[in-house]
């Protein structure tokens, strides 16, 4: 079959870490966090398709979703959120998840072990995502502007954080807490 | 290593860590034996550290089995540690093309090769804490850990041997000194144990001079 060409298109792109993972391993073990994680794969996989995500790419305890339609990434966020408090693999566990939201211009293309995304915007995504505290997502402004009223209207104070080849990136914070 | 042992030795130090990992050497020494073949090649590695890294303030070498573990010291900047690391490294790299050509193949050094710049404790010939893990992780990225990176290289372009890869701090310091040796991003990824994305370089030999994966010259 002949390679998908490289396409340049604008997504809204979100990373997902699940937070109390290391107190998990000390305390229950390595064999029930790959229960745990096998049960993150499984779900989110599952919601990502249920809410049209374009590709989704797990790396350990954290995943990268695309989505075309921003509209979409509140609900597959909050259908995320609730695994931990609906999925038996995670109640009663103390985990978390920090979500960041961050829409570019990036490079969808094939790769021999999948589908990717490239591009600087990547890299924001992934270090808005370590500001993120657990139940909570960061957004940056970008985004925000993309997002329904309702969700803009959630978001707290603007913040702003140079990255690393990027400059100063503005960001909100949105709590998911009873969501 | 030198003068610099006769000097009272800080408790914790900064300095740069290398991690210098022979490729296959327990394949090696079950297939050729260890006495046969695995002990020589071993010690023909830690002669040429000892060569390259004598006048780069090589302070700490320590074996890891299929591998060493370095530090490069250097009293008045600890950045300048790093460049000499890094040049050490390379050198290293030449020689062992050099000498791979003149041995029977199943002699060849090949190696992977990591640069990391922390403080670490100091302990009798060895070195202990974070940073020095963290050059054990970036050791150990391989191109199956590419599907695992955000914004990776594709995996067929990561070397399967001799060459060198390195932390962000160390980038950043190949930068603003304005070193001879371009870098690449080979992509964010997570490393066990640490929080966060790191993103990780391979340093490139200076003007590309020799393919050292295939220890060919290219023109």
């Amino acid at each position: 079959m002949e390679a998908q060409a490289p396409l340049r298109k604008p997504l809204a792109l979100v990373v997902c870490d699940i937070f109390g993972i290391s107190r998990l391993t000390a305390q229950e073990g390595d064999l029930v966090v790959s229960a745990v994680f096998r049960e993150f794969y499984e779900h989110a996989s599952r919601l990502g398709k249920e809410h049209q995500c374009l590709m989704m790419k797990f790396m350990g305890n954290s995943f990268l979703a695309a989505l075309e339609n921003v509209d979409n990434v509140m609900p597959f966020v909050i259908s995320i959120e609730n695994l931990l408090s609906q999925n038996s693999g995670f109640v009663g566990r103390s985990l978390g998840f920090k979500f960041s939201l961050h829409y570019g211009d990036v490079l969808y293309i094939e790769t021999s072990y999948g589908n990717e995304v490239l591009g600087e915007d990547v890299n924001v995504v992934a270090r808005l995502n370590e500001l993120a505290q657990p139940n909570e997502m960061v957004v940056s402004q970008a985004a925000l502007e993309r997002m329904p009223s309702d969700y803009r209207a959630r978001a707290g104070a603007s913040e702003s954080r140079q990255f690393k080849g990027v400059g100063d990136v503005e960001f909100r914070r949105v709590s998911l807490l009873g969501s | 290593m030198g003068a610099s042992d006769a000097e009272p030795m800080p408790e914790v130090v900064t300095e740069a860590i290398v991690v210098i990992d022979l490729v296959e050497s327990t394949l090696t020494s079950n297939l050729f034996g260890w006495y046969a073949v695995g002990r020589q090649v071993i010690r023909d590695l830690r002669a040429l550290i000892g060569e390259v890294g004598e006048s780069r303030g090589l302070r700490c070498l320590r074996s890891t089995g299929d591998g060493y573990l370095l530090t490069f010291h250097d009293p008045q900047s600890a950045e300048r540690a790093a460049l000499r690391a890094v040049e050490a490294v390379f050198e290293l790299l030449n020689r062992v093309a050099h000498r791979n050509r003149q041995v029977p193949e199943e002699r060849a050094l090949n190696l992977r090769c990591a640069v990391h710049l922390g403080e670490g404790d100091i302990v009798s010939n060895d070195r202990e804490g974070p940073h020095v893990s963290l050059a054990f992780r970036l050791e150990e990225i391989s191109r199956a850990s590419l599907p695992a990176a955000l914004n990776p290289i594709p995996p067929e372009q990561f070397p399967l041997q001799n060459y060198v890869l390195c932390s962000e701090e160390v980038a950043g310091i190949l930068s603003r000194r304005a070193s001879p040796w371009e870098m690449v991003s080979i992509g964010l990824l997570k490393l066990k144990g640490f929080p966060g994305w790191r993103e990780v370089f391979r340093v490139l030999p200076e003007d590309h001079p020799v393919d050292l994966g295939r220890g060919m010259r290219v023109s």
